[in-house]
């Protein structure tokens, strides 16, 4: 049939149009099918994989992600000359850096469009081996930093004759700020006198590298290295320090069969959280539990297992009710506790036993002192932290409890905890909660073995500073830096002597109160009364610290700080009032050797600058070798936008100390400037290469061995350099577990403990505890009898042990129990039994315990979390992370309280912040109500990082474009155009050199994108701040590629209340720590008030301060030698002898 | 040669028809071309072709049947019939999109107005085009070429046309409500089978 239908189809032929005019012709062979066979591309790749191999990132080409929308390959081919309707393809050279927006400094990688010279997007960097290619929100972000139109495009300095704070610039350039600054700062520190050393302070907010500025504030003899550490952490560090002699802990997420936090940290926001949220989800994804103690539902506990939520501070009572049953049940490792617990020290402390009886903690004293005495004594000690009692302290339920004990059981040894921020940083005696969940840990031998907790400095790589023998005068690993010999009050005062970083919270205060200095300096003590410098970094105190209007008194008083400058890339609260702004790189515009305890393994990533990266490596020259990060900012567009490696290099050299003639010891032979000097060019500051190929190289065994022996690396002068350059990440060495076990190894002749030869002769070995000490040299001051410990004989086996003085964990702080240190009560873990208890140990007691709750609609304010997609306050640069975390920061309240007090979603209510220790009000501020299941009845919930502000909406620089400002080349930013790779601007950050900006019409934004603009008013007591008017949409001609579509703003930017300004001064009495949390009192909204309002009463929280340091704290007195226990490390810089001794009249 | 030319001519008839719905020229065609108008047998007796004129054959009739053979009630995709899920492979992975990379041919969508490379009506210009090919390499005498693009046409009309099309074009017959797509799916069907018949019974050498 078919056949003879053939033949009617011949009549096709018959057509009077052929078949190609008919056929619509929708196929075609044309270019664009060519354009598609010669490329590489495909809808079909092999792998899904984000990032090619590491030969291919100099030069790889991959389709543009926004073009493709247009069609695709299928529908436009690829681009190219004959096609040049195609899908556009990048040509990218990629080049490896880290985060910088947060603490964990996870891996990036910029990824460079050569034929435009821009960051078209930064991904992860899959060499990292604790980020693994990943990211969070705000590693992405970083690109949209990079080209924010407000982002400061030169130095800037207060204009002659205007007040700090009033808001006049003018431009200068980086040779005048430095002249000007290194005169300042080599003036005072020529005199050479004792408060001379006190006198030119660094302030740093997120140091995010390891020992570089430190080593600087070394080589200026300053004891001024200023950190953030106690708005932030010290409460989380204190118990480490009291166990193990240690930072911070530093658990195995990922091999965890329990994950047990405490807080929303870790899995949430937070410290190192993306890192290890991914290896917590490894860890779930084998079995593990997660369990999340905090009384605010957070992701991580939306997402657990189990949700506790205690009321804040009271977290130590559940860990001591998992304490009492594991000793009454018979669950403890005792292997573990008799081979890592100082047992014997305390057992031999019969002072100490008799204080215990005293107090009534055990009934009598042990009649014996071996270990089963001791195992008995703390199952008495802790007998009463029954469930009836957790549960009444805590208001978790019993059942709760239960299921908690059951799965700590369950999960052996395999426990990994975080005792951080949250509970840490919220209350008084928040360290308790990490002493006590130590003991809980350590009792089921969980400290140390894979998938449990373990400790910060095994984990970590710092060597940012140690790069000396690159430079004439620091000896190799800096073993020539002289020690710092003063003692700053103004970051430890002898108030504080335990705490664990300095009291930067309280400078304003300890500027104001002269009282104090006066005290202080009649009782022997050379207290500085005045800053002549003060150098924030990556810090607005002005914002986050407690007390801002205090901050912004001392700010403006120009005969309490001398000179104020800010190394910051964007503009902040604090950079309005201070006297010059310094535009230092964001994440992938610096130099950082980072690294951070994320995993039992010790990884650290490289920070760099990657525009100049990407030009040296495709072969490109700087004219100054020492500015070349400046030049080639410069270049790429940024403006004159510098790095702080370089600029100290230089600062140190040229500025400081130019003519080499300010010493550093008695016998004159060390200058500031030798310190800096490059050993290759004598004369010049060191350089980037030669310091970090030193400072990888002489501290990293395994790097050097690798980078050394690479054939593409072994003939390079800067070897290790280029390596790190290159991969930005590098695992020196994996899967730590229980290091302190590690065996001292020994010769004919010696013992070697961390890498140190011990004589045997001069070795003893305790009979009792097997500590094995050695005779000090030169560091004896810092033992009490002059011995170091450098190990630990267990069972005949001879070990590294921890770092504590009796190389075990110190259930028993022996040295905190001391007439010297003055706490007894607190020197093993406890927490108060009864009410009567509570009232006497209010040192460790929240303020925000529910027993202060007195008040109708009184509450606990818990303030301390994060917000996954803000950093602090480096947030309000970027776009996308403040178009998603808009009116993300209410005040969240429990829906029977809400319903109590008539507050419906949405409505404005006053906070009253109350303190409970002075009973002084604070103020107030207005915040939005949100009623939610999700926190405990009686507490409430506010993130503390709301509330930016700005006093104008944009600032014109005179003369920011025109007069005597040189034009850039004209050459097309190009990287494949042989012109482009040649040249480079001349005489950078000189008079004259100056190059006008590009885009740039004189008048930018502050923060456009995420800071509404403020009214504020001050009167020495008081103060006020309201908003004026939220964020707007905008049109930039400043990156106006990158920020095509800044007309799109939706979001007004009023994020909350500045809360911070409202908040009283709470120092802990024994960590230091700035307790968080507030006391408040809920009512409605008055008239008038809008969301976002705040009234300070600052006199008020001057007193409240007041009230803390004189009621709580226990002072240095004259029965005091030291500042703080010898051996417990000051952080930063090292000290002398001198230093730490102390006399009080 | 009058064979080839004829089977490549249909194929651009068919690939026309069945891609997009019919403007006016292509009407006049259909109705002026005596030989073409052949193909279309039930037009005779379409009393709404003798009392209307194009703009309204079009708008009312034709184009809205098209709309309903093609969009609404019919699927006129390969991977429809061919996938267990009955989705349309829209990206690279569809099968025919090999093919015609193979011979440099890449579909122009916004042309074509199609979602994906295997509508019929393009696979259908896919042969037309093949057939084209083996008429230049007949006019250059080169019989090896002749032979390659005989094989291309037979291995596509049975890995691909052949597996779906007569489903589609049987379901076209029941859901048509104008002569012209049920002359039209009645033709393909059949031109379709007498095709595959002529290139595997070695007659098109």
């Amino acid at each position: 049939m078919f056949l003879e239908n053939r033949r009617t189809f011949l009549k096709g032929a018959a057509f009077t149009v052929a078949g190609a005019a008919i056929a619509k012709n929708v196929m075609s062979t044309d270019v664009m099918a060519e354009s598609l066979n010669e490329s590489k591309f495909t809808n079909t790749p092999d792998s899904l994989a984000f990032y090619p191999p590491l030969d291919q990132w100099e030069d790889f080409k991959e389709l543009s992600g926004d073009d493709w929308k247009r069609g695709g390959i299928e529908r436009k081919g690829v681009q190219s000359d004959e096609n040049p309707d195609g899908i556009y393809v990048n040509d990218f050279t990629i080049v490896p850096t880290a985060c910088s927006n947060c603490e964990a400094s996870c891996g990036l990688t910029a990824w460079i469009d050569k034929k435009t010279f821009t960051v078209k997007k930064y991904m992860g960097n899959p060499l990292h081996p604790g980020s693994r290619g990943r990211n969070c929100a705000k590693g992405y972000a970083a690109q949209s930093q990079m080209y924010d139109p407000d982002r400061l495009a030169f130095p800037i300095m207060r204009a002659p004759g205007s007040k700090r704070g009033e808001g006049k610039w003018v431009r200068v350039t980086w040779d005048d700020a430095m002249t000007a600054i290194g005169k300042k700062m080599g003036d005072s520190l020529r005199k050479g006198d004792e408060l001379s050393k006190k006198s030119v302070m660094f302030h740093v907010g997120r140091p995010n590298e390891n020992g570089f500025t430190g080593k600087v504030w070394q080589t200026l003899g300053q004891d001024c290295f200023n950190s953030h550490t106690n708005i932030c952490s010290s409460g989380g560090r204190t118990p480490t320090i009291q166990w193990a002699n240690d930072d911070r802990t530093s658990p195995d997420w990922a091999n965890a069969k329990l994950v047990f936090l405490n807080s929303s940290h870790a899995a949430d926001a937070g410290h190192y959280f993306q890192q290890a949220a991914g290896h917590i989800a490894d860890a779930r994804k084998k079995g593990a539990k997660l369990v999340v103690m905090d009384p605010r539902l957070s992701n991580s506990a939306g997402i657990a297992d189990l949700w506790i939520a205690p009321w804040p501070g009271t977290e130590a009572t559940i860990y001591l009710y998992l304490v009492q049953r594991m000793l009454a049940e018979g669950q403890v490792n005792t292997a573990f506790v008799k081979k890592w617990f100082n047992w014997e020290v305390m057992m031999d402390n019969s002072k100490y036993l008799d204080f215990m009886v005293e107090k009534g903690y055990i009934a009598a004293k042990p009649t014996g002192n071996t270990f089963e005495d001791y195992m008995e004594m703390l199952k008495e000690l802790y007998t009463p932290f029954t469930l009836e009692y957790a549960v009444k302290e805590s208001h978790v339920p019993a059942y709760k409890l239960e299921q908690l004990y059951d799965m700590f059981l369950w999960a052996g040894e395999s426990i990994s905890s975080y005792f951080w921020r949250a509970a840490a940083a919220g209350n008084r005696g928040g360290w308790v909660s990490g002493r006590t969940g130590y003991l809980a840990l350590g009792l089921r031998g969980a400290i140390g073995p894979k998938g449990g907790t373990f400790f910060h400095h095994w984990h970590v790589i710092s060597v940012a500073g140690k790069g000396g023998s690159a430079t004439i005068g620091q000896g190799s690993r800096g073993k020539d830096v002289p020690k710092i010999s003063s003692w700053n009050e103004l970051s430890w005062p002898p108030e504080w002597p335990l705490s664990t970083y300095e009291m930067s919270f309280l400078l304003p205060h300890l500027l104001t109160d002269t009282e104090w200095q006066q005290k202080w300096i009649k009782k022997g003590l050379n207290v500085p009364t005045k800053l002549d410098v003060w150098i924030p970094r990556m810090y607005n105190p002005v914002w986050i610290n407690p007390d801002g209007f205090r901050w912004l008194e001392v700010l403006k008083d120009e005969s309490k700080m001398g000179l104020t400058f800010n190394l910051s890339p964007t503009w902040s609260e604090t950079n309005w009032f201070v006297d010059y702004v310094l535009p230092v790189g964001l994440a992938g515009e610096r130099h950082d050797q980072h690294s951070e305890a994320t995993m039992p393994a010790r990884w650290t990533s490289f920070r760099q600058p990657v525009m100049r990266v990407a030009l040296e490596k495709a072969g490109w020259k700087p004219n100054n070798p020492n500015r070349a990060t400046l030049e080639a900012h410069i270049k790429a567009g940024l403006g004159e936008v510098w790095e702080e490696n370089e600029f100290w290099f230089d600062m140190c050299v040229n500025y400081i100390d130019p003519k080499s003639d300010i010493f550093l010891d008695a016998a004159k032979t060390k200058t500031i400037k030798s310190m800096w000097e490059s050993k290759r060019t004598p004369g010049k500051p060191v350089t980037i290469a030669e310091w970090y190929d030193a400072a990888f190289g002489d501290n990293l065994p395994n790097l050097h061995k690798t980078a050394t022996e690479d054939p593409k690396y072994k003939d390079s002068e800067f070897p290790v350099y280029e390596y790190m350059r290159d991969h930005g990440a590098w695992l020196e060495e994996n899967h730590i577990y229980s290091p302190q076990e590690r065996v001292i190894k020994e010769d004919a002749e010696n013992y070697i403990a961390h890498g140190h030869k011990y004589k045997k002769e001069h070795v003893e070995i305790d009979k009792r505890t097997g500590v094995m000490t050695a005779k000090a040299h030169g560091d004896a001051w810092k033992y009490p009898d002059g011995r170091k410990p450098i190990g630990i004989e267990t069972d005949g086996v001879k070990m590294e042990g921890m770092a504590t003085l009796d190389k075990k964990l110190d259930f028993f702080s022996e040295w905190f129990a001391s007439d010297e240190w003055k706490w007894p009560e607190y020197a093993i873990p406890f927490y108060p039994r009864n009410e009567k208890e509570k009232a006497e140990m209010t040192h460790i007691v929240s303020h925000v315990n529910h027993m202060y709750m007195k008040e109708e609609n009184s509450y606990a304010l818990n303030t301390v979390f994060r917000l996954p997609y803000n950093i602090h306050t480096r947030s309000a640069n970027s776009k996308h992370l403040m178009e998603i975390s808009q009116n993300h920061d209410p005040i969240w309240i429990s829906v029977e309280d809400a319903k109590r007090q008539g507050f419906k979603r949405g409505d404005a209510i006053r906070v009253e912040i109350v303190d409970t220790v002075s009973g002084l009000s604070s103020g107030y501020f207005v915040a939005m109500a949100v009623p939610t299941e999700g926190v405990l009845p009686g507490t409430l919930a506010c993130s503390h990082h709301g509330g930016r502000w700005k006093l104008v909406n944009s600032v014109t620089i005179p003369n920011g474009v025109t007069d005597g400002k040189v034009d850039r080349s004209g050459i097309e930013k190009n990287m494949n155009d042989p012109k482009f790779m040649a040249e480079s601007p001349k005489d950078v950050g000189q008079d004259g050199a100056q190059i006008k900006i590009e885009n740039y019409n004189g008048t930018a934004g502050l923060n456009s994108y995420g800071v509404p603009t403020a009214e504020m008013q001050m009167d020495g007591k008081e103060g006020k701040l309201t908003y004026t008017q939220g964020i707007v949409p905008f049109k930039t001609e400043r990156f106006a590629e990158q920020n095509k579509d800044s007309d799109n703003i939706w979001w007004d930017g009023l994020s909350g209340s500045w809360q911070n300004a409202v908040a009283p001064a709470h120092p802990d009495p024994i960590s230091g720590m700035h307790c968080w949390h507030q006391k408040v009192i809920l009512t409605k909204a008055e008239a008038g008030d809008k969301i976002g309002d705040i009234s300070v009463n600052y006199e008020n929280n001057f007193n409240t301060y007041k009230a803390w340091r004189d009621e709580l704290t226990r002072p240095l007195n004259e029965t005091n030698k030291w500042r703080r226990p010898q051996w417990i490390k000051r952080p930063w810089v090292p000290l002398t002898e001198k230093a730490y001794a102390v006399r009080i009249k | 040669m009058e064979q080839t030319q004829a089977r490549s001519n249909i194929y651009a008839l068919l690939s026309r028809v069945l891609m997009q719905e019919l403007d006016d020229e292509m009407l006049e065609m259909i109705l002026k071309d005596a030989a073409i108008r052949e193909f279309f047998p039930s037009l005779k007796d379409w009393e709404i072709l003798e009392n209307s004129d194009n703009k309204t054959l079009l708008e009312q009739h034709i184009n809205v049947d098209f709309a309903n053979i093609s969009l609404l009630h019919l699927v006129p995709y390969e991977t429809f019939y061919t996938r267990e899920d009955q989705k349309i492979e829209t990206g690279g992975a569809n099968p025919v999109t090999d093919i015609y990379n193979e011979y440099d041919y890449i579909v122009d969508y916004a042309k074509a107005r199609v979602v994906s490379s295997d509508h019929i009506g393009i696979e259908l210009e896919f042969m037309h085009y093949l057939i084209e090919m083996e008429l230049r390499a007949a006019e250059a005498n080169d019989e090896d070429a002749v032979k390659h693009m005989q094989f291309a046409q037979k291995t596509f009309l049975n890995k691909h046309l052949l597996k779906w099309a007569p489903m589609y074009l049987i379901n076209v017959k029941y859901e048509s409500r104008t002569p012209i797509y049920y002359d039209a799916a009645e033709m393909c069907l059949e031109f379709i089978l007498a095709d595959n018949e002529y290139l595997s019974n070695g007659k098109a050498a």
